[in-house]
Formats: C-alpha cells, sequence, structure tokens
C-alpha cells in the first residue's frame, strides 16, 4: 500500500496561517493503515493544532472528518459541506488522495499534512519499508520475486555490487544487501542458473521520461454522446 | 462469522451460565476488584434473594467452571461473594417491580420456597409462606450447621424478603394445621409446595434399633436448635459419604464427642462430599474409614459397641448405576458407641393425597418439570422435593422457575425455560498467555479452636485481600469489541495483542475474538480507525468523568489504575480518574486533560507485578510520551505530564507521591538544562 507520515507540526503550523478554519480530513484506506490518516490521526492532530492555536492566541478552528477514500470524487461528496465551509482543508491522505481533492474542489486551498513516502508495507508494528518503485515494467520474475529497483541502493538488475557483506548492504549495516536475499531465494527455488543471464537494460520509456503517466483500458471507456 | 459473533456477545462467562440462578459474577467481581462493594452487592442482589447464605454456604459450582481456572486456579467467587455482602451494605431493601397482587401460598421455607416467594412478591403478588418449624429457612436452619452458618445470617436475608411484603407463617404445617381447601376458600389462587426432603434413609441392617444409633437429620436439627450436646466421652461413627454425613462428623465433635470416624462405600476419589469439605473434616481429626460397608450394628446390654463392615468391591455397576458390591470374607470392626446414619434423605409425601394432590407409581410427587404442575389444579411443586437432594443454589434455581410458572399461571398464559449460553472455553494460544496470579487463601479459624465450638470457621477475605482476588477475574467476554463499519482492516490489533485473540477471517474481515478478548484494552489504545469499543464499564465514559474531574478549573488530574480504587484515602481534593488498568488509557484523553486546562497530568499505575496483565503499563508509558510530544509541538512549555508506579499500598498517600514526582522531574530538567 501507499505508506506516509505526518508532516511535522512545525511546518503544518506554517502552511496554517493564513487560515482560520480548518478542515483536517483524513482518508480511511491507505493512509489509516499506515497510521498517518485514520481517525484518530485526525483527531490527535487537531488536538495537537488546537492547542497550538490556543496558547498562540490565534482562536482558529479545526474540524474533523475522515471519508473512505480522498482518491475518488465520489467519496469526498459527504464531506462535501464540511470542505465548502473551512478556510482551507488539512488532508491526511496520500499525495493521490490530496491532488483529487484540489482538482473536485478547485477554489479551496489544499494543504499536505502528510508526507507520502512510498509503496511499502509494515514489516512489523511500526516499522514501513519500500517494496516497489511503480517502474510500469515489473521483472521480479527474474530476481525471485524480490524488486532490486526498490531495494538496491544502486538499483541494480545485475547484482550484488561488491558493498555486499554477510548479506547487508553498505550503505548501512541495518539494511539487507537484496541482491543477497535474492541469490538466497532463487537458490531455494532451485533457478540459481537464471541468475547467470543477464539482464538487459530496462525501457525507461515506460517510466516517467515521457511525463504524467496514464493508461488506458478502452474496454471500459464510456463514449460520450455526439461524440466519437 | 457473523453467527457466531452474535452467539458469543450475547454468551455468557461461563461461570455466570453455570450458577443456576445466573449470577453476574463478572460484574460483581468488577465492582469489587475496582473498590465499588455496593455496586457489587447491587449486582448480586439482582438475581439472588439470598446473598448472605450463599455468600456463606454456596457449593460455588461457578469456580470449576471459572476461565482462569483453566490456566491457573479460578477465582474464589463465593469469598468474593462475602466481601461483598460484608461490605456493600447496607442497602434498601428490594423493591416490587409490578403490581399484579394476586393470593399465592408457598408450603416450605427452605431455599426454593424463599426465591419463589421473593420473585411473586417482586412481580408483586401477595405471598404467604406456611413453614411447619418454628423459624424459616428450610434446610437452611435446620440442618446446616452453625459452624458454616451463623445463625444471624440467615435473618438478615430473610428480612429482606419480609421487607417485601411476604408473610411468613412459621408452626403451619400443610395437612396438619392448614389445607390445600382451606387456602383455596381464603382466596389464593395457587400453591406451591417446596416441602424440601425432610427424612433421613435409614439402613435395614441387623442393630439398627438399637439405643444410640441416630439418623443424621433429628441429630443435626437438635444439635442446632436446641443446642444437644452429646453425653461424654463418646465415639461416634457417621455413615456416609456425603456433604451431609461431613455437617454430621464436625457437628458430632462439636458436640462433644471424644472421636468420630466416618464409615464410608466410596473410595477417598468417590466421595460424594466436596473436596474442600472432607480435607476440613481431616484437618479436625475425623477418621475416615472409606471403602467400607456397614453389615451389622453390634450392640451389647442395649448399647451400641462395634459396627462390622465388609470391604467393597465397587459402588457402582458396570451401568454405573448405584448397586454396591461386597467382599464377604473381608470385615473389619469400628468400635463406637454411638452410629448416626447419613446416607440420604427422602420425601416426606405419602399424606399429600388426602390433600387432592397425587403420587407417582415410586410414591413421589408427580410434577411436570415443563410447568412445575402438580396433578392438583393451581397447585405447583419445586426445590428437592421433586429434584432430590442437591445444593441450596440449585433448589433456589428451581424456586425462580417455579414463579415464573406460577406467575404464567395466573394470567393464562404459558411458560418457556432458557437454557444459558456459555461462552466458549479458552483456546490453547490465549490460555499459554494469561498471567498466572496467586488465588488468595481464605483464611479459616485455627483448627484446635473450631474443634472445641461452633463458631463459624470461615473467616472471609478482608476487604484488601478481596479487591486483590477480585482482580484475578478474566472479564471473560467483556473486553474489546471491533466496531466492523469503522474497521480499515488495518491489522494493528492482530499485532498489538498480547493473546492473539485478533484474527482475520476470510475474506480478510478481522474478528476480535469476544470469547477469547482477555480485556487488557492495549488495542483500543492502538486503534488508528477508534474502531473498538469496550464492553467493560469504566472504559467508554472516560472523557465525560474526566470533564466533570476537571469542573471547577482544576488544574491537576491523575489518571489511575482503578483496580487500586480502595486504596485510595487522603485523595479526595484531587481530580482522579479511574480506568480498570492503564492499558486502556488513550492519547486522546491525556490531551482532552491539557485542553481542558490541566497543567499537570499523572498517570498512576500499580507496580506490574501485581498487574494481571502483559505490558500493559509499557504502552501507558508510549502513550504518555506521544502525549508530551504533542504538548511540545504545540508549544505549552507549562504542562507536564508524570508516570508514576506505584505499590497498591501507597495509593493511600497519593497527594505526597505525586508532589514527589514533580520535584524529581523538575530537578531532571534542570539537570538536563
Amino acid at each position: 500500500m501507499i505508506k506516509a507520515k505526518h508532516k511535522s507540526i512545525a511546518s503544518i503550523g506554517d502552511m496554517l496561517a493564513p487560515y482560520r478554519r480548518v478542515l483536517v480530513l483524513g482518508c480511511n484506506t491507505c493512509t489509516a493503515v499506515c497510521l498517518a490518516g485514520g481517525e484518530k490521526e485526525v483527531s490527535l492532530l487537531a488536538s495537537t493544532l488546537r492547542l497550538r492555536s490556543t496558547i498562540n492566541g490565534q482562536k482558529k478552528e479545526f474540524l474533523e472528518f475522515v471519508v473512505q477514500r480522498q482518491c475518488e470524487p465520489e467519496f469526498l461528496e459527504e464531506a462535501k459541506g464540511l470542505i465548502q465551509g473551512a478556510d482551507a482543508v488539512l488532508s491526511l491522505a496520500c499525495g493521490v488522495g490530496m491532488n483529487c481533492m484540489a482538482e473536485n474542489f478547485p477554489d479551496k486551498p489544499l494543504l499536505p499534512g502528510n508526507d507520502t513516502t512510498f509503496l511499502g508495507l509494515s514489516t512489523e508494528l511500526g516499522l514501513f519499508t519500500e517494496r516497489c518503485v511503480a517502474c510500469g515494467d515489473c521483472l521480479i520474475h527474474l530476481t525471485g520475486g524480490l524488486c532490486p529497483l526498490a531495494r538496491c541502493a544502486k538499483r541494480l538488475l545485475n547484482g550484488p555490487c561488491g558493498g555486499s557483506e554477510e548479506g547487508r548492504c553498505e550503505i548501512s549495516k541495518d539494511v539487507p544487501c537484496i541482491w543477497q536475499m535474492i541469490y538466497d531465494r532463487m537458490k531455494a527455488l532451485g533457478q540459481l542458473d537464471r541468475l547467470s543471464e543477464i539482464v538487459p537494460t530496462r525501457e525507461w520509456s515506460m517510466n516517467d521520461a515521457q511525463g504524467p503517466r496514464s493508461f488506458v483500458r478502452e474496454d471500459l471507456r464510456v463514449q460520450v454522446a455526439g461524440g466519437g | 462469522m457473523s453467527t457466531v459473533l452474535t452467539q458469543q456477545s450475547t454468551a455468557m462467562p461461563p461461570c455466570q451460565a453455570t450458577c443456576p440462578i445466573n449470577q453476574d459474577v463478572r460484574g460483581y467481581l468488577a465492582a469489587i476488584a475496582t473498590g465499588d462493594f455496593r455496586r457489587s452487592l447491587e449486582l448480586v442482589r439482582e438475581t439472588n434473594p439470598l446473598p448472605t447464605i450463599c455468600a456463606t454456604i454456596c457449593a460455588h459450582p461457578c469456580e470449576s467452571e471459572c476461565r482462569r481456572g483453566q490456566a491457573d486456579k479460578p477465582l474464589s467467587i463465593r469469598a468474593l461473594k462475602r466481601v461483598a455482602v460484608e461490605n456493600g451494605g447496607p442497602l434498601a431493601p428490594p423493591s416490587r417491580v409490578s403490581s399484579r397482587g394476586q393470593k399465592v401460598a408457598i408450603i416450605g421455607s427452605g431455599p426454593a420456597g424463599l426465591t419463589a416467594a421473593h420473585d411473586l412478591a417482586r412481580m408483586g403478588h401477595r405471598v404467604t409462606v406456611f413453614e411447619k418449624d418454628a423459624a424459616p429457612g428450610g434446610a437452611i436452619m435446620s440442618y446446616i450447621p452453625l459452624y458454616r452458618l451463623p445463625r444471624e445470617l440467615v435473618a438478615r436475608d430473610i428480612d429482606n424478603i419480609r421487607a417485601l411484603g411476604v408473610d411468613i407463617q412459621t408452626g403451619k404445617a400443610l395437612g396438619q394445621d392448614i389445607t390445600l381447601d382451606e387456602l383455596r376458600q381464603q382466596g389464593y389462587e395457587a400453591v406451591l409446595l417446596s416441602l424440601g426432603l425432610p427424612v433421613s434413609r435409614g439402613l435395614n441392617i441387623p442393630g439398627v434399633d438399637g439405643e444410640g444409633v441416630l439418623l443424621t437429620l433429628s441429630f443435626l436439627k437438635a444439635v442446632n436448635y436446641e443446642g444437644y450436646r452429646l453425653p461424654p466421652d463418646k465415639t461416634v461413627i457417621v455413615i456416609g459419604g456425603g456433604n451431609v454425613a461431613i455437617d454430621t462428623a464436625r457437628s458430632a465433635l462439636r458436640a462433644g464427642a471424644k472421636a468420630v470416624k466416618m464409615v464410608c462405600l466410596e473410595a477417598p476419589d468417590e466421595m460424594p462430599a466436596y473436596p474442600w469439605e472432607i480435607e476440613e473434616a481431616a484437618e479436625e481429626g475425623i477418621e475416615m474409614n472409606c471403602s467400607w460397608g456397614p453389615k451389622q450394628i453390634v450392640v451389647q446390654d442395649g448399647r451400641v459397641t462395634v459396627l462390622e463392615c465388609m470391604a467393597v468391591k465397587s459402588v457402582f455397576d458396570e451401568q454405573g448405576r448405584f448397586n454396591p458390591s461386597f467382599h464377604d470374607d473381608r470385615c473389619t470392626l469400628i468400635e463406637g458407641d454411638i452410629v448416626i446414619l447419613a446416607i440420604g434423605q427422602a420425601s416426606d409425601v405419602a399424606w399429600l393425597p388426602q390433600q387432592g394432590v397425587a403420587l407417582n407409581e415410586r410414591g413421589q410427587l408427580a410434577y411436570d418439570p415443563a410447568t412445575m404442575a402438580t396433578g392438583k389444579e393451581g397447585v405447583f411443586a419445586c426445590g428437592e422435593v421433586v429434584q432430590g437432594p442437591g445444593s441450596a443454589v440449585r433448589a433456589m434455581s428451581h424456586g425462580r422457575q417455579a414463579a415464573l410458572a406460577v406467575d404464567a399461571y395466573l394470567r393464562h398464559e404459558t411458560v418457556a425455560f432458557e437454557e444459558p449460553f456459555p461462552l466458549s472455553q479458552l483456546d490453547e494460544r490465549v490460555k499459554s498467555e494469561v498471567k498466572g496470579v496467586d488465588r488468595q487463601a481464605v483464611p479459616l479459624l485455627e483448627v484446635s479452636r473450631r474443634v472445641t465450638c461452633f463458631d463459624h470457621v470461615d473467616l472471609g477475605y478482608t476487604p484488601e485481600t478481596g479487591v486483590k482476588e477480585a482482580r484475578r477475574c478474566l472479564n471473560c467476554g467483556n473486553g474489546a469489541q471491533l466496531i466492523a463499519d469503522k474497521c480499515v482492516a488495518c491489522l494493528t490489533c492482530v499485532r498489538v495483542c498480547p493473546y492473539g485473540v485478533p484474527v482475520v477471517r476470510e475474506a480478510g474481515e478481522v474478528d476480535i475474538r469476544a470469547d477469547q478478548c482477555q480485556a487488557c484494552g492495549i488495542c483500543v489504545g492502538e486503534c488508528p480507525a477508534n474502531a473498538i469499543a469496550f464492553r467493560m464499564a469504566g472504559v467508554e465514559d472516560i472523557p465525560q468523568r474526566l470533564e466533570a474531574a476537571l469542573a471547577g478549573g482544576k488544574k491537576e488530574v491523575v489518571f489511575y489504575c482503578s483496580y487500586n480504587t480502595f486504596y485510595l484515602r487522603g485523595a479526595d481534593t484531587l481530580a482522579t480518574v479511574g480506568i480498570p488498568c492503564l492499558g486502556k488509557i488513550d492519547v486522546k484523553h491525556l490531551l482532552q486533560a491539557v485542553a481542558l486546562g490541566a497543567e499537570r497530568v499523572f498517570l498512576v499505575g500499580c507496580a506490574d507485578a501485581d498487574c494481571p496483565y502483559h505490558r500493559t503499563l509499557d504502552w501507558a508509558h508510549r502513550r504518555i510520551d506521544t502525549a508530551r510530544t504533542v504538548v511540545q509541538q504545540a508549544g505549552l512549555s507549562g504542562v507536564t505530564l508524570h508516570m508514576l508506579h506505584l505499590e497498591p499500598q501507597q495509593f493511600a498517600a497519593l497527594p505526597q507521591h505525586l508532589s514527589q514526582a514533580v520535584q524529581e522531574a523538575a530537578h531532571s530538567e534542570e539537570q538536563n538544562d
């Protein structure tokens, strides 16, 4: 899932400076799961901001609401009244949700309460780690199901490099060398021989080289009446 | 899945489901554990018309089913009921809940009759109880030894039943002083027979008619009512292995016997008496002769000298029926001067047909268990007379059913009795994680003292010990409750629960298994979607209590573990909010306190060793750390949050400990600066 974490209170405070009535809007999907956007986080952040506003004598007002997903316009409908009534929306969604919010409420200032960090998972309670860079050209069938683009510091497609030592990456002893893990897994799968094949250079045009990415599913598109 | 959840959320804890009168054991134990003795007694009284008697002599089947007993020793539930009874009063007498106003007569004032009288009176009926003996109470008054039940305790319960308007007329025997026809003429629309088992069973062996051979019920009654004492220097032989036999033997010892010997057919592990009764009798020096069957009582010069016994081959036959067989060639002689037969009880109903009430083919009172009705219109029966021998609480339950049956009859309706549905047992993983906490021993009167008198043997818990014992309760089925609509399936609860209670079901749904939850509350404070509610009292209302505590502009507030409420003295001037274990504190509560103007917030937890839960204080620490970070980020320099660990007895001096914590915190801050 998408992972995100709160911005610092100080930076949020700076962004909020011009606004008096602010809606703290949570998202009950990815950021709720990574403990950065659910009802509890919304309420904690709002409480913190209220306390801060009180002692600064700012008399700001903080409203709280959580929608199912901020990245679907339909889910934003139920928050419409609150959004319109606020001077600004402080979103605890990921960047996708925030963009969707901004696009759907063109005259409403949108402030990010979270930094969207990566696509990853919670490897243990309280620890979130990256697993995918959404490169658009998945090749993990060649690497035992483990992604070297997301998990190798050098994004090597034919690792490991000389910096792999006892299974750890040279950037930090806390970071496992993904190429060691790929090797171990291929061995377990009985496919070690496949590692001797050189993985060719990636087709980077599938990535962001050509601007914002999009794709079309023609089978699902609905023709606008009179168009075509 | 939803079916399972529905069943489990309405299921009773096993203690309550097993209790014949379904006492809310979990509820009154939680009240004791948090020092609210009054509430505990109120809860006991909701379903128990004889709380004092039950707190003293109940056979407590609840304890055998206690789920802590699966992993540790069970709760000492009867002794805790006594804590409620001794410390929770005085309460106003029970009151009527409706006024139906029909006249009902109850014959017999044992536990079944009294319970029916209480229940029918609460429903608003005009109830008269006719008791043939001089005092109400039935078997409780006549046969329970004084050392197990001081009689002033019985009076307390009976006074409360009288306070409901129940007229108890003693010295009135049905068939002698009054007839069913007369009752009908006097306007009684229903009659309930709760006649008990007033006849001792005899034994058909030579010598049984000799002088010095007594029947247990008349012996016990004489000791209890008239203070009967045995002639000096007599050795008493008690035949029987049940609870009444033990009562007889221990009473004989106190009534002046030189020595008491029990003889029973059963092997030690087969004796029907409760193990603790056998143990206490043995402590008192009563000799047990197990696996011996009486053959004859040798009488010389008109006096008992010896009981001749045969060795028992088996007590039960292959079908498990009582059918003793003996080794005819293996005999023993047990010397003694008095033999008391305590081998069972029977009803006295042969006269009932004269009143128009039919007997069955075995000569017993005929009744229909589904309606509690006898063969005579408007006449019902309950208790041991139709159930056979059993515990007082079982008879009470039958009295309760009879009250429902009689009430239904009076309203021309039919009655249906519901069987409670118990929570399932703990699964292996959960069981292995239950933290062992020592069961508090119930102090008993010293053996050397108790054999010389009829003083109450069971001394009961002090309130302090009661609180300690009550907090061992696992609060079965009263913990976390998932609000499915709000759950985002983040699995935080699955990961923080120390017991492995939340599980992932089909289609990725999370199920916090109500039947397995140990009510530690850690998950509630961690759920990012606020999707977990808490069933146990004292958690969901924290925000309201906090607001009330800080009303009037107080600047300090103490969140403390309410399992130590009882010890909290001298803290009346503080704003306090009790939480049943600080694992249930949430960062939002701490911030609410600050938002309400508190400048010093204290979390006071008990020392870890006493906590029945795992790692709850660790979580409380994390939450206070989070709250400190928030306060710092908000720039609230004048607000401090403190965490204290105190032994229960230190709660008595809470204000001093709080100021000390503030001083220490200021000191360490200075050093850091």
